[in-house]
């Protein structure tokens, strides 16, 4: 099966937040209010209850002055999911079309996840001991419909699709963006971490969206991941098996010296 | 076939370790314990087995956290209460010399049960020195960086990133610390007497004389301070 994503493309988006409401209603997620702190975003970050959000930020331009963008943010469904590799209850899979997804009767809200996502986008959440994440609405695309956000998207920002079309679709968005108007516009989630299945069309450079230029695994996770964990455990059996092996030679020693006062040293 | 010697109360002992020194020992074995086969459900690639004892992983992680707030507290409980002691162990630590070298050098041999002749040892001969040295510093990582993943919000992510590795690197040397620390303090012949050291908390003094010659003369020998 061809890879099925969502494609965002932030120049069409009004930031209406008609995906975040239609993203908790569909995986009926109750409403979580934060403390207004100074901007239109809802919440600070993505949050137990909350898979999806618009980001909105500002920043000034030397050139073109004041510039407002949006984002919708949320997780990212990479290829190759640092949080799949370190979850140890092997909680999260791949679907065949690309959504990565949780087994929540097998998550221990550990929070290995959380941590290790280059987003940090899979969030606790505390009445359940879960940790939790959009879902790319798996159970609604293996029955022929779109994720709830992209069917609620009023202006056609969102878009479900296959992904090799939908990269067609943004590169040619990308070309028109930069001819009229948007010289930096760009496509995010195309290589980036090896491919992300989640497309992006930015009018301006990544950094401008608070999204990691070059995301990389964080280097602690992967050193624990893929060296720690696996190759030194082998001390502990070590210990052990000597213990085992000084414990039968002693005695064979002892009697063949038909000795029976204690030696040496502890 | 004898697994430990017998604890003979009709010699004369000396005291080897006070009741608070004893008591914090098999708190933090009991709590070190309980941490290490809770925690070993997750770093075994979720040991379903193992967390089934604990009632699954939930009930795991239960029990892992409140055996290391007990640990904690006994960690506590040992500064606070036997802070001259602690500095004892710390100021015998710090006299690791030539003697220790050798004890270590020769150690290999006594521990697969040839006879070597030692050097006069100390309170804590060149093995306990190492084992006292790693093991405390190992725990010490394991509990900051235990808190560090248990309340990751409050620390930065960098930190809560590096706490696990940390964790189980430490985990990993503490085990094997443990694994020896155990064998040698029991069924290994040569300890002899150092297991009522620690459960009873007197040795023979015959065997202190001869297992721990520098501490002896200096505690309860010609050389004692008379106290």
């Amino acid at each position: 099966m061809a890879r099925m994503t969502n494609l965002y493309d932030v120049s069409k988006c009004t930031a209406c937040r008609g995906c975040q409401v239609a993203c908790k209603d569909w995986n009926q997620l109750p409403a979580v209010i934060e403390p207004f702190t100074g901007n239109y975003q809802t919440h600070e970050s993505t949050n137990g209850d909350t898979y999806t959000i618009i980001k909105f930020m500002e920043h000034e331009d030397p050139v073109d002055g004041i510039q407002w963008n949006f984002l919708k943010f949320n997780c990212m469904h990479c290829f190759d999911p640092a949080c799949m590799d370190v979850c140890p209850q092997e909680a999260i899979t791949q679907t065949e079309w690309g959504a990565v997804i949780k087994d929540y009767d097998k998550c221990i809200g550990c929070q290995y996840c959380t941590y290790a996502c280059p987003f940090e986008i899979p969030k606790y959440r505390k009445r359940e001991d879960i940790v939790t994440k959009c879902t790319l609405c798996y159970e609604r695309v293996e029955e022929g419909l779109e994720p709830a956000c992209a069917r609620t998207c009023p202006t056609g920002a969102l878009t479900f699709g296959e992904r090799d079309q939908l990269l067609q679709v943004a590169e040619e968005r990308v070309k028109f963006l930069r001819a009229n108007g948007f010289p930096r516009a760009t496509i995010y989630g195309k290589l980036e971490l090896g491919g992300l299945n989640k497309l992006f069309v930015l009018t301006d450079t990544p950094d401008k969206f608070e999204l990691p230029i070059d995301p990389k695994v964080p280097g602690q996770i992967t050193f624990w991941q893929d060296w720690i964990q696996p190759y030194f455990g082998w001390l502990i059996p070590v210990a052990l098996a000597g213990s085992a092996v000084s414990f039968v030679t002693t005695r064979i020693l002892a009697n063949k010296n038909g000795d029976h006062t204690e030696g040496g040293h502890e | 076939m004898q697994w430990i010697p017998e604890y003979k109360g009709d010699v004369p002992r000396v005291e080897r370790f006070n009741f608070l020194s004893r008591f914090t020992h098999w708190g933090h074995t009991v709590t070190f314990l309980l941490c290490l086969f809770t925690g070993l459900a997750l770093f075994l690639d979720s040991a379903d087995w193992l967390a089934a004892i604990f009632g699954g992983f939930h009930g795991a992680g239960l029990v892992h956290r409140i055996a290391a707030v007990a640990m904690t507290i006994v960690v506590a409980i040992f500064v606070v209460g036997n802070f001259k002691v602690l500095i004892a162990w710390i100021k015998d630590i710090l006299r690791f010399g030539l003697n220790d070298i050798i004890f270590i050098m020769k150690f290999p041999f006594e521990f697969l049960g040839f006879k070597v002749k030692i050097p006069p040892q100390t309170k804590f001969n060149g093995g306990e020195k190492g084992n006292s040295m790693l093991t405390p510093t190992a725990v010490i990582f394991l509990i900051l960086s235990g808190y560090i993943m248990w309340f990751p919000a409050i620390f930065p992510a960098g930190l809560v990133r590096l706490a696990y590795p940390i964790h189980d690197i430490s985990m990993v040397l503490a085990t094997f610390m443990v694994c020896m620390h155990g064998y040698l303090g029991s069924f290994h012949p040569g300890s002899g007497e150092s297991f009522w050291g620690m459960w009873k908390g007197t040795v023979r003094e015959d065997w202190a004389e001869h297992h721990h010659k520098t501490w002896y003369d200096e505690t309860y020998g010609d050389k004692a301070s008379g106290e």
